[in-house]
């Protein structure tokens, strides 16, 4: 797994005097945290980020949202090393002004998709250190949700949860969104309230527990409409 | 010293004092010694037909290959100096790839064309470029595709000026065809129309009788994307040709 | 005494390492150790007032870390040493939790030895004696405070045994966050509640900017004309618990039933033992 490079900082080494030297590795990445949610559903889609960034224990800003809009019908949520992040979201926003000009067109969400796995592939044996989320609408205006490892392998989903919280949100989603192991499930297709309030939720769960995730919460929705966005309290500790 | 104004035709990046290059002038004329190639596009699909000259009955008709499909979507025919349409194809082959590997979706007629025209405007006298031509390209394309905008059919000379037609002849009989085409092209015609038209018009400016060796078919539709006909598509197609 | 296969023998105290080898090479093929709760932490402690009305102000966050992860909400890091010294914590939890408590019995042994009660001194340099010789491998930082015969006093002691006798101190991840409130607001002789209000601001700091503390402040206050110390537990909660808006309740029969068995109790038997109490 490409996420693994970043283990041995944390590995607990027994190093005694009289074992040799001790190394010390510069490295290029540093982790600023930041937690990505997106959601799909009939006719919208919404992505959400927390609006801390970090670097160790420290708080850089309690005001830096992760979401970038690429087009009216697809935003990025990234979050991860910020300064890999800043240049990712502007050598996609180039390519995608490269490609207006030599197709005479928007890039649709599933051509961003692509163009980002492929983006990120090109960075192999020196990856960005992002994870990435596109929300989005596919042809037919109903929600799309893509999810990226950081060298360019991409999920297709209905929702995903990324960044520093990852994993702690994303078995709640399976439950509340993926209606996973349920004998008994409710029937009615996803809105926008719902998926607009579990997003809120998921949140405050996730700034009860992880470190790293707090302070606010950026929403942008997205219908055929265009592109609204709200914002939303976290605790701040 | 004075040059004088034949001296001009000698570098491809030297304009004349009438402010044309020459060599590029050449190169268009070279597509009136090619075969006749005809493209019509309607609103179901776009037809192409080619003339095949055989030269000689010891000469196998189906390695004269004057159509060739670009992707699954595009096709293109070409007059001229086929040798050199040959790396135009691949360029236009590889662009399209490239496009579907990077976007995974299908490149447009339009964007092919364009690339392709890069490659067609990219000759010098200079050994910088590696792999770039020396001369212009001695060939026209004909560019049949369906993208989201529909049926298109592009024409791209040597000069790598590319432009969209509702129809188009080139070659050494295109003159005439042009003007054929002119006449009896209308916007609603059918595909299956179209192909008689163009085999009409072929037949008009083709020393030889009509046969299916010495004509290639193709279309493009939104549905069945490049096909190119068969022996027995050819001779059903050019049955009914008066 | 002898000890069997099934009844480990009672240990004899301090520390075991027979595990360490294994464990070293356990580690160097791939099997870090597990990750120990941390107390990421803001601790602070201050002196106020003067001569006989001389007192000290210690405070705490309440978060207890592992990892990036919150692993308790609401811990208690102000330990009691004695009945009128008490002990911030910082470092790994069990650590701080083992050398404050270990320290609390041998005063409270000294306290009925000597007849009298134990002075701050007395508890720095046993804590700092045993810090040192485990050579920092425990990991506690600590911010000790108690008052006593000869005043208040407040001492910062290091992981590796090294201490400071200070006016006021701060240790953890929170420690700058909170010296600075410490730096721009203490002064001498101080009131009780100015003491109080600037211990809170300084934990309250370290809470909403360090990462490592969050939740609650604690607050001690233990002062030299007082018996007993003033303990205002969770006195204030900054990280106030975020509410959620849905009902994440699942109707019953949600989990499916896979298989269902019934093993009921068989009593086979019924035999009343009595218990022999007076082992030797």
């Amino acid at each position: 797994m490409a996420l693994s490079m970043m283990e041995s900082n944390n590995r607990l080494i027994y190093n005694d005097a009289g074992q040799g030297p001790v190394q010390h590795q510069f490295s290029p990445y540093t982790d600023n945290g930041g937690s990505i949610v997106a959601i799909g559903g009939p006719g919208f889609a919404i992505i959400a980020s927390d609006t801390r960034l970090t670097s160790g224990f420290a708080i850089y800003t309690r005001e830096q949202g992760k979401l970038h809009s690429l087009t009216n019908a697809a935003v990025l949520g990234a979050s991860g090393c910020w300064c890999d992040v800043l240049s990712l979201t502007r050598l996609i926003q180039a390519r995608m002004k490269l490609y207006k000009h030599e197709h005479q067109k928007d890039m649709s969400a599933a051509a961003l998709a692509q163009m980002l796995s492929t983006m990120l592939y090109g960075r192999r044996f020196f990856p960005y250190y992002v994870s990435n989320v596109i929300a989005g609408l596919d042809e037919e205006g109903n929600g799309v949700v893509y999810s990226y490892d950081p060298v360019g392998h991409c999920d297709k989903n209905m929702y995903h949860a990324g960044g520093s919280s990852g994993a702690l949100l994303q078995p709640l989603l399976d439950s509340q969104i993926g209606l996973k192991n349920m004998a008994i499930k409710p029937t009615a297709p996803l809105t926008v309230e719902k998926a607009l309030q579990i997003t809120k939720d998921v949140f405050t769960s996730a700034a009860e527990r992880d470190i790293k995730c707090g302070d606010g919460v950026i929403i942008r929705i997205i219908t055929k409409d265009g592109i609204r966005e709200e914002t939303f309290k976290l605790r701040f500790d | 010293m004075f040059l004088t104004r034949s001296e001009y035709d000698r570098g491809v990046n030297t304009f004349s004092p009438e402010g044309r290059i020459f060599q590029v002038e050449y190169a268009i004329e070279a597509i009136k010694l090619g075969s006749t190639v005809i493209g019509i596009c309607t609103s179901e699909g776009v037809v192409l037909v080619v003339e095949k000259r055989i030269t000689s009955p010891l000469m196998e008709p189906s390695t004269i290959e004057k159509i060739a499909e670009v992707d699954k979507h595009i096709g293109v025919a070409c007059s001229g100096l086929t040798a050199d349409s040959k790396t135009l194809i691949d360029r236009a082959r590889l662009e399209s790839q490239n496009h579907w590997f990077t976007y995974n979706e299908k490149m447009s007629v339009e964007s092919v064309s364009q690339a392709v025209s890069n490659l067609a405007i990219k000759f010098g006298d200079s050994d910088d470029d590696e792999g770039a031509m020396s001369r212009p390209f001695g060939v026209a394309l004909l560019f049949a595709g369906c993208d989201e905008k529909g049926p298109q059919l592009y024409h791209m000379d040597p000069s790598g000026t590319y432009v969209q037609y509702d129809a188009k002849a080139i070659g050494s009989g295109s003159e005439g065809a042009q003007q054929t085409l002119v006449e009896m092209y209308n916007k609603t015609m059918t595909l299956k129309e179209a192909t008689k038209t163009s085999l009409t018009i072929l037949k008009q400016v083709m020393e030889e009788k009509l046969n299916s060796t010495n004509v290639e078919v193709a279309v493009v539709t939104p549905t069945a994307r490049f096909h190119m006909f068969s022996k027995e598509e050819v001779e059903e197609a050019i049955k009914d040709v008066a | 005494m002898s000890s069997s296969a099934l009844v480990p023998q009672v240990p004899s105290g301090g520390f075991n390492f027979s595990n360490y080898q294994r464990n070293v090479s356990l580690c160097a093929s791939g099997f870090p150790a597990p990750k120990t709760t941390k107390t990421g932490t803001t601790i602070v402690g201050c002196i106020f007032g003067s001569r006989e009305d001389i007192g000290v102000c210690l405070g705490a966050d309440t978060r207890a870390t592992s990892g990036n992860i919150v692993a308790d909400k609401n811990c208690e890091k102000i330990h009691r040493i004695a009945e009128r010294i008490y002990c911030c914590g910082a470092g790994t939890a069990a650590d701080t939790e083992f050398t404050t408590k270990k320290i609390e019995s041998q005063l409270e042994l000294l306290k009925l030895n000597l007849g009298r009660e134990v002075p701050v001194v007395v508890a720095n340099r046993l804590i700092k004696q045993l810090l040192f010789r485990h050579q920092g491998h425990i990991s506690a930082a600590l911010v000790l405070g108690g008052v006593d015969n000869n005043g208040a006093h407040i001492y910062c002691i290091y992981p590796h045994g090294s201490t400071d006798r200070l006016p006021y101190a701060t240790m953890g991840s929170g420690s700058l966050a909170a010296m600075s409130v410490f730096e721009g607001g203490w002064k001498d002789n101080m009131t009780e509640a100015e003491a109080t209000k600037l211990v809170r601001d300084a934990i309250a700091a370290g809470i909403t900017n360090d990462l490592g503390s969050g939740s609650n402040v604690d607050i001690n206050i233990i002062r030299k004309n007082l018996p007993k110390p003033v303990i205002m537990r969770n006195m204030e909660i900054i990280g106030v618990k975020g509410e959620r808006m849905g009902d994440y309740t699942y109707p019953k029969g949600t989990t499916k039933v896979l298989k269902t068995e019934v093993i009921p109790i068989k009593v086979e038997d019924e035999v009343v033992e009595r218990m022999d109490t007076d082992q030797d």
